[in-house]
């Protein structure tokens, strides 16, 4: 199945009326999110970004009894440094937790590759203790990589999401 | 090895974190420690095998996190904690936690910490048993009922914080008018320190000394002493030299406080390492209960070097079900141990606290020479934790060996980057009062006041009170 030109503006006109803020629909290889806050209507078209320049990365290896040496990351927290390759910026843990990337399992996922973000965006949710925390995205841009899995513990500062900035 | 326990995880940093891995180690089991963003480079994160980051360098929002902690154990798929000293060891709420998310606490039951971490309860289970304790009182709420209880205690009494403990939150108070003003700030304080200010008043027994014993006890129901150290070189209530077995006492006064620890040990139900701290009368030669520290303690290696007992070993052995490796006729204290507590403090600015980066560390080895240290040259001391740089700890055949070859480790150790507290050490070492043994726990200040400058270092007299600059 395919989206027209002529279906993503119907959605859209039923999402404005709507009391929704967000959309998310997925068909497929299509993805669609529609957010009415921050500035504006986001459409977003995943076909492009998936088979696109950037390779999803798989989330790092982090099973349960095997020990995991030393994280590799260090960096100061909120001098948002360009990564390495491709000038893209992470998304950090603010804190240690189980990650959870949609808010029931019924649900779609908050972000995922080829997502727009603005810094008030919830990118997932930390749980510690039954403690629920948003992780806010920070930044404003398009969602690159995806680094973590729900049920996946993360420390905090870890990187979850790799973030394309607006240019 | 041990079939409980295969994976600790350690919510501590530092020295103790170092130490703690070792023992690890050495029984078999992974070690997972838990880390602040401060401590990503530290000696301890290389040395384990696994580094969980907890949060930012503030203890508060990691170190002191009982949840988090609980959910990086979970995570990592720990079956045990090991507290360390300090930050979570003594709260009830991380032991309670581990035990709802069947996690087992390394350290005593949790009841055990609820009382003993309770002063004034602690005080009376152990009079219940007993075992003396320090005239005093129960909470005092104003300052009419403060000027009663002093009348009938006498003077000079001390104003402690029911929360307290460990020295923190305790005021001398020499005659009646002065209860007043020094309750008013007290209770000030206490409230300030300990989110609550409640006080209660206790003798104060100027000549004293510190003596407590150290106690392991298992989840079968054997509790043994491990015989007891001095720890009277003080300075603000805070411990700096430490010795066992305890110099210059009767034969018969260390046999009745050894005693009357493991029986306070055994009613409490005590399991794990502890220590029962109890304070001696120089004048009158009685002793009685201070109180109980529910932890592996920071002077611990001075127990060990004596008895070859590895009491962090045993600690996780008993939190896995293990019984003690020995029995108490096995326990035979040989030679004499040493711990002095270096640390990154200049003694010519009041002790200010030093941190900066490590540009040159070397400490010596020897015989009798044993460093506890998380330290290596290049380490950068973070400002947001305490300033123990190392544990330098000397054992000997006799006391005065142990003394000699602190001395030599002290004159050797190299540090270059923070100001220390070496000189100020050497200077006590020297002291005649400290050579013959068994000081009180004013003494050191006393000199401080009188003859160790601390602008010119060591040894200049007759320069006046070097207490205020």
């Amino acid at each position: 199945m395919t989206l027209t030109e002529d279906d993503v503006i119907r959605i859209l006109k039923l999402v404005e009326q709507s009391t929704f803020d967000e959309l998310h629909l997925e068909t497929g290889e299509i993805k669609l999110v529609v957010r009415k806050k921050g500035c504006g209507t986001v459409v977003v078209d995943t076909q492009t970004a998936a088979t696109g320049t950037t390779p999803i990365p798989s989330a790092p290896a982090r099973e349960e009894g095997t020990p995991v040496s030393k994280p590799g990351q260090r960096k100061g927290k909120k001098t948002k440094t360009v990564s390495q390759q491709e000038g893209l910026l992470p998304i950090k843990a603010p804190l240690l937790g189980t990650v959870y990337r949609r808010p029931s399992p019924e649900t779609p996922h908050y972000v995922d590759v080829g997502s727009l973000v603005k810094e008030d965006d919830t990118v997932c949710l930390i749980e510690v203790m039954k403690v629920f925390t948003a992780v806010k995205a920070g930044i404003s841009g398009r969602i690159a990589e995806v680094l973590v899995e729900t049920g996946e513990m993360v420390e905090y500062g870890q990187p979850l999401f790799r973030v394309e900035p607006e240019a | 090895m041990m079939g409980a326990i295969s994976r600790v995880l350690i919510a501590n940093r530092g020295e103790i974190a170092v130490r703690i891995i070792k023992a690890c180690k050495a029984l078999g089991v992974e070690s997972v420690l838990t880390v602040s963003d401060a401590d990503r480079e530290s000696m301890a994160a290389r040395l384990a095998d696994r580094v969980v980051c907890i949060g930012p360098p503030r203890p508060q929002e990691s170190y002191l996190k009982a949840d988090t902690i609980v959910a990086a154990a979970r995570g990592t798929a720990s079956q045990a904690i090991h507290p360390g000293y300090g930050f979570l060891a003594e709260h009830p709420e991380l032991s309670r936690l581990c035990a709802e998310h069947e996690v087992t606490f390394i350290g005593p039951p949790e009841h055990c910490l609820r009382e003993m971490g309770n002063k004034l309860l602690a005080r009376r289970m152990v009079a219940s048993y007993g075992i003396p304790v320090i005239p005093g009182s129960e909470k005092v709420r104003h300052i009419e009922e403060a000027l009663d209880v002093a009348g009938k205690i006498g003077y000079p009494i001390l104003l402690k914080a029911a929360a307290g403990g460990g020295g923190r939150g305790i005021k001398i108070v020499t005659k009646p008018a002065e209860l007043q003003t020094t309750f008013e700030t007290a209770a000030a304080e206490a409230r300030a320190a300990f989110a609550d200010d409640a006080l209660y008043m206790e003798k104060y027994i100027p000549l004293a000394r510190h003596i407590e014993v150290q106690v392991l006890g298992d989840s079968h129901g054997n509790v043994t002493h491990l015989g007891e150290r001095d720890c009277s070189v003080q300075r603000r209530y805070q411990k700096v030299i430490e010795e066992s077995p305890a110099p210059s006492l009767p034969e018969r006064l260390r046999e009745e406080i050894r005693t009357a620890a493991v029986t306070i040990a055994q009613n409490i139900g005590y399991q794990s390492a502890g220590t029962v701290e109890f304070i001696l009368d120089k004048d009158t030669e009685k002793f009685y209960f201070l109180e109980m520290n529910t932890r592996v303690q920071v002077e611990h290696p001075v127990t060990e070097m004596v008895t070859g007992v590895d009491i962090v070993q045993e600690q996780i052995r008993i939190a896995a079900g293990e019984p003690l490796s020995f029995k108490q006729s096995e326990v035979v204290l040989t030679g004499h141990a040493i711990e002095c507590r270096l640390t990154a403090e200049a003694p010519e600015r009041d002790f200010a606290p030093s941190p900066g980066r490590l540009a040159k560390w070397a400490v010596p080895k020897g015989t009798g020479i044993r460093i506890d240290t998380h330290c290596y040259q290049g380490y950068a001391v973070p400002p947001y934790y305490d300033s123990l740089l190392a544990k330098v700890i000397t054992f000997g055949k006799d006391r005065s060996q142990a003394v000699d070859r602190m001395k030599y480790a002290l004159s050797n150790i190299v540090v270059k980057g923070v100001d220390t507290v070496v000189p100020f050490l050497l200077f006590v070492l020297v002291q005649p009062e400290f050579v013959k043994g068994g000081v009180h726990t004013k003494w050191l200040e006393g000199l401080l006041e009188h003859s160790y400058d601390k602008k010119q270092g060591p040894g200049a007299r007759g320069r006046g009170p070097g207490r205020k600059q």
